[in-house]
């Protein structure tokens, strides 16, 4: 029984390279609009700068942005079938992927022009039987800093293989 | 400085009804460069994947789920800590009735508590989680 394997458990060791990521008003404007967040402070640099910010800011889980760029901006051969990463796929034999659990917590505000580094861990891999199978539960950790050094977020993700 | 106007424990979020299209699943991928197909291509994702429908991303829930509570409270508060579970599939289509309640407001530290759903009409939760709010008093 257990489809994690000692190859899966040394994948989950591996190192992901930082990512750093120039954040653009375009890139704030993009989110705002896809997410229906009509504050000014996130299109206008004026309102922006009147509400205590120094350029156009963010939306609050702006850094999902972020994360997902550092996953999923890779050559096509890097990708599934299905579209996902392939360097965030374990190597098991379930391979249908849901969200699980998000948590999130933030710091200091991104706003256009930041710089921001992005480390990224697979903090825990386990499984559990379920009705219709094994699942596994892949937790990563996203760690944000701005150009400052300063703490932007921290987000912990935990895909479900079934 | 002016005193923080908090919501008091148990005041309930004013629900908001959000039903993304097709058009709001796409910006949401392109936004992340997110390219997982079971959120633009129906055949995969019905024939391939089993799915019913184009499902609607767990995080654009997870945005939902906060912006209930920025929409109520303006920019008097700011996001500090959410945590959500995305429980059920949610569909293109569906209608999300986004609320929660706030389960504790402390004035000393100028922030509230609160859970946060996001349901089907049905009634089906497809994302809950709870969150903490700052007030934005004296500068966010």
């Amino acid at each position: 029984m257990g489809v994690i394997t000692d190859e899966a458990r040394g994948w989950a060791e591996k190192e992901f390279p930082r990512f750093i990521f120039t954040v653009t008003a375009r890139d704030i404007a993009q989110f705002a609009h896809a997410t229906e967040a009509t504050d000014q402070v996130h299109f206008d640099a004026e309102a922006a700068r009147a509400a205590g910010f120094h350029d156009v800011v963010a939306p609050a889980l702006f850094p999902y942005v972020i994360r997902m760029q550092a996953s999923n901006l890779v050559d096509r051969t890097r990708l599934e079938p299905d579209g996902s990463p392939s360097a965030d796929v374990p190597p098991i034999p379930t391979r249908r992927a849901m969200a699980g659990e998000t948590s999130v917590e933030l710091g200091d505000p991104i706003v256009a022009g930041d710089v921001i580094t992005v480390e990224k861990r697979v903090l825990d891999l386990y499984e559990k039987e379920g009705r219709s199978g094994p699942l596994v539960f892949v937790q990563m950790e996203f760690t944000f800093h701005n150009q400052h050094g300063r703490l932007v977020a921290r987000e912990l993700f935990t895909r479900i293989y079934r | 400085m002016s005193r923080p106007e908090l919501p008091l424990e148990g005041t309930e979020v004013p629900i908001v009804v959000r039903t993304p299209t097709a058009v709001d699943l796409f910006m949401f991928s392109a936004a992340a460069w997110l390219l997982h197909r079971i959120h633009y291509d129906l055949p995969f994702t019905t024939e391939h994947e089993g799915h019913p429908g184009l499902l609607i991303h767990g995080p654009l829930q997870g945005v939902y789920l906060t912006q209930s509570v920025e929409r109520w409270l303006g920019s008097g508060v700011r996001l500090r800590s959410v945590n959500y579970r995305n429980l059920a599939p949610a569909h293109l289509g569906d209608a999300l009735e986004c609320g929660g309640t706030v389960t504790a407001s402390d004035l000393s530290t100028s922030t509230i508590e609160l859970d946060l759903w996001v349901r089907k009409i049905d009634g089906t939760v497809t994302t809950s989680g709870k969150s903490v709010f700052a007030s934005t008093e004296g500068g966010r």
